[in-house]
């Protein structure tokens, strides 16, 4: 048994804080865990786990910053500014899944009256907050981009918690327009200014700039990431891109998300370089396939069968720069206008052209939608994306299944529908 | 002893016709079916779109209640999507050419790509999305007053007229009065459950949000009279089934089923107060406008502040509306009853539920799908319910 499974295990048969804990203090010790990092096949799977439990680390630790709760699609940049240690319960929700805690979480929230018609990501954060596994917030922040649920799950954490008073909704508007802006920015600044009175650390404007500054770096890491995967066709080993979501949302604004992608942009570059040194290496290129929405964070055979048809993901949408450079002389304007430029923000149409344009930039030859049960946000436009995409004759498969719960999706139908969908491909 | 007897069965038979009478709601509202107001249609779903605008700009403000069967929406909504957004998608297919244009809110994830869908393939059907905050402060009023400034301009630009400020306080005045009106109704719904069937009431509800509002007022005020003129005094004497039945709420969502209401009149239910949007969330709170008063923001602060949506971010809010709710009219039990994939409404319940265990009040969840509704099941598990009570 490796140490990952050891890992795994030893949380499967001790599930409660105390464990976690003492888990995390000891593998984030550095010798400890440069040594677990080692066991990653990439520097950019290495850095994502390190960096991944000194998060975790800092939120279960005792180290007087406050903790907030924050859901996916907040500007994380605030949080860093403001000295809180963000905790991202959906992003768990998709640990639970990994550690196999997903059962137990979920029934946990069915047995709170949380309907099973919910998306798992909330229904197994919620399980899991109410099996005080995950740490005590100080505050919770969510929004509604780019869905309704989390601005309601997380309400009943903040209750739970009895911190009502520390729960702020980032109301983000349909449309991007100088009212909505405004709107956007003053409640931004009003909970930042909010949040460091309750918390008494002071809001710094040059720790702020620092912050900004970092994201701004990140970004641009990010963007040449991207550029490169544009001609990439080979991979480091278990690459894969779905996987960078802490960082990218959480991390947004920290040096660690400039080291990582500063990383991931060199270990590609070195893949690019050596594929365009064995140009004739392949005899027949791999069918390019374009992922929406997210994965199923459980063990799941769907990237083996697509590595076996040889298809590869050239892209997800999920890492799509969507936001301008932000402005360190006007931050909270610019956090607002990185929210409301969400391709998820607002109209199908802003979806739509970013799918559209990724299709183009990264020469797909397909797309699957992965329609993960109860995101209406997401499947509520699948007939609109893939009509949009055929339109480019590029096929579509809507992939139904669960990215939490392993037992709402069917493995067998997930391989027939994989299967028949490369057909088409190559037909 | 004998004379007593011949006066309760005449007194009983004189009842059962007056009962009868006050729930034959298409002899009162002749004038309101029988749609004789040939102005053009605006389509809506959502009761916080002010309906005002759309009779200030000339229009009958029609709410899409999507009695159509599912077929073709399939195909274009997930199957666990809001049965009442596809089947609304449903009559919008089919049904489209009668309405000038829809008006949708950003309510829900699913309203949205509904909106999405409407844009997309029914492109000669003009439609508007108004954005409702989900927040209540100031900053949000200013906000959608904005917003609703700019739903104005559209319905404006629907026969390219202006609206008038006269044309806007007249239409607010006829809307405030079928809201007080509607509300005197549920007040004396509530107080004669054994008169006004809760069928009725729900027609009345409906008929409220489908039709020319200045007839329906009128159908509203008479029938109300008559209901007055009958003796409401006299009848609340008169209430023997309901003497000690226990005051039930209903809270949920877009609860539109005919055969629910009638197998719950049936049942003889006491329905003491609600929490659903085809009620009370519809009618509370009026406008009130002055001489000098900016009328966006009026209005803009009439929809934020009316009972809330469970789409609201203050969940604690809506829990304490509802708190007192069962406070004020002694509720003994709590139906809880949402259309199935119904995220904002599904998410209340576990609070809810905590509150409703605090109060010491007992509660029943139902979740159901839209005009598919599965009688002998729900009729055991509210007879059930009522019998625990």
């Amino acid at each position: 048994m490796g140490i990952k499974d050891k890992l795994k295990t030893g949380i499967q048969r001790n599930l409660n804080q105390k464990y976690i804990i003492r888990l995390l203090d000891i593998i984030s010790k550095k010798p400890a865990l440069y040594a677990y990092g080692s066991t990653f096949s990439s520097l950019s799977d290495k850095y994502l786990n390190i960096f991944t439990i000194e998060s975790l680390r800092n939120a279960y630790s005792d180290n007087n910053y406050p903790i907030g709760y924050g859901s996916l699609f907040l500007p994380y940049e605030m949080f860093h500014a403001l000295g809180i240690t963000p905790f991202l319960p959906e992003v768990m929700a998709g640990f639970t899944a990994g550690l196999g805690l997903a059962t137990q979480t979920l029934k946990e929230s069915s047995s709170n009256w949380y309907s099973q018609d919910l998306c798992t990501f909330h229904r197994s954060a919620s399980g899991a907050v109410e099996l005080d596994i995950f740490p005590k917030p100080d505050f919770v922040i969510t929004t509604n981009l780019a869905c309704d649920a989390a601005q309601k799950s997380f309400y009943i954490h903040s209750v739970k918690y009895n911190i009502e008073k520390n729960f702020y909704l980032i109301d983000v508007p349909y449309e991007y327009s100088k009212e909505s802006i405004s709107y956007l920015t003053g409640q931004i600044k009003n909970i930042c200014m909010d949040i460091s009175s309750k918390s008494g650390m002071k809001l710094d404007t040059s720790k702020f700039k620092e912050v900004i500054s970092l994201s701004n770096e990140f970004r641009k890491w990010a963007i040449k990431v991207n550029n490169l995967r544009k001609t990439l066709t080979n991979y480091p080993p278990y690459y894969n891109g779905l996987n960078f979501i802490l960082p990218f949302h959480g991390l947004a604004g920290t040096r660690e998300a400039v080291i990582l992608y500063t990383q991931m942009y060199k270990e590609l570059k070195k893949y690019l370089d050596k594929e365009e040194k064995e140009k004739s290496g392949k005899n027949k290129s791999p069918k390019r396939i374009l992922w929406l929405h997210l994965k199923p964070y459980y063990k799941n055979e769907i990237f083996d069968i697509l590595e076996r048809e040889n298809c590869i993901i050239v892209f997800e949408e999920i890492n799509y720069i969507h936001w301008p450079e932000l402005d360190c002389k006007r931050p909270f304007e610019s956090l607002a206008k990185k929210m409301l430029s969400h391709f998820l923000a607002g109209s199908i149409d802003n979806r739509i052209d970013v799918i559209l344009k990724a299709a183009r930039d990264y020469k797909v030859d397909g797309a699957i939608l992965f329609s993960h049960w109860g995101c209406r946000q997401s499947n509520g436009g699948a007939r609109i994306i893939k009509d949009s995409l055929n339109k480019l004759n590029i096929p579509t498969l809507v992939l139904d299944g669960d990215c939490v719960d392993q037992n709402n999706s069917s493995q067998g139908q997930v391989k027939t529908r994989l299967q028949g969908f490369v057909e088409i491909l190559n037909s | 002893m004998c004379n007593n007897m011949i006066q309760d069965s005449k007194s009983r038979n004189d009842l059962d016709i007056l009962k009868n009478k006050t729930n034959d709601i298409s002899a009162f509202f002749e004038n309101t079916l029988s749609a004789m107001d040939k102005r053009p249609l605006v389509g809506w779903f959502c009761t916080y779109t002010p309906e005002e605008l759309i009779v200030a700009g000339g229009f009958i403000p029609v709410r899409i209640f999507g009695r159509k069967k599912i077929i073709k929406s399939e195909s274009y909504f997930p199957i666990n999507f809001c049965p009442y957004i596809k089947s609304s998608w449903e009559s919008l297919l089919s049904d489209a050419d009668n309405f000038k244009a829809v008006i949708f809110t950003n309510s829900c994830d699913g309203m949205r790509r509904f909106f999405d869908t409407t844009n997309k393939y029914l492109k000669d059907t003009p439609s508007y999305l108004l954005d409702v905050p989900h927040l209540r402060g100031a900053g949000s009023i200013d906000f959608f007053a904005n917003n609703i400034g700019n739903m104005k301009r559209f319905i404006e630009n629907l026969n390219g007229k202006k609206i008038s400020r006269r044309e806007i306080e007249n239409a607010v005045s006829l809307i405030n009065r079928k809201r007080k009106l509607l509300k005197k109704y549920s007040q004396i719904f509530t107080k004669l459950p054994e008169f006004i069937s809760i069928s009725s009431y729900f027609k009345v509800m409906e008929l409220s949000m489908i039709s020319a509002p200045e007839i329906f007022t009128d159908d509203l005020e008479r029938y109300l009279k008559f209901i007055m003129e009958a003796g409401a005094e006299n009848m609340t004497k008169l209430q023997p089934n309901y003497k000690n039945t226990p005051a039930i709420m209903i809270i949920g969502n877009f609860i539109t089923e005919e055969k629910l209401w009638g197998m719950l009149s049936a049942m003889n239910l006491k329905l003491a107060s609600d929490d659903l949007c085809i009620s009370s969330r519809y009618f509370e709170k009026q406008i009130e406008l002055g001489d000098d008063s900016d009328f966006l923001n009026l209005i803009a602060e009439r929809y934020l502040n009316k009972p809330q949506c469970m789409r609201m971010a203050d969940l604690g809010l809506k829990l304490k509306e509802i708190e007192n709710n069962i406070i004020k009219n002694n509720i003994e039990g709590v139906i809880f009853i949402s259309l199935k994939f119904c995220d904002t409404t599904l998410y209340s319940f576990p609070l809810l539920k905590q509150k409703l265990n605090q109060l010491g009040i007992p509660a029943l969840y139902l979740e159901i799908e839209y005009n598919n509704f599965s009688e002998g099941q729900l009729k055991t598990r509210v007879q059930a319910f009522l019998e625990m009570l």
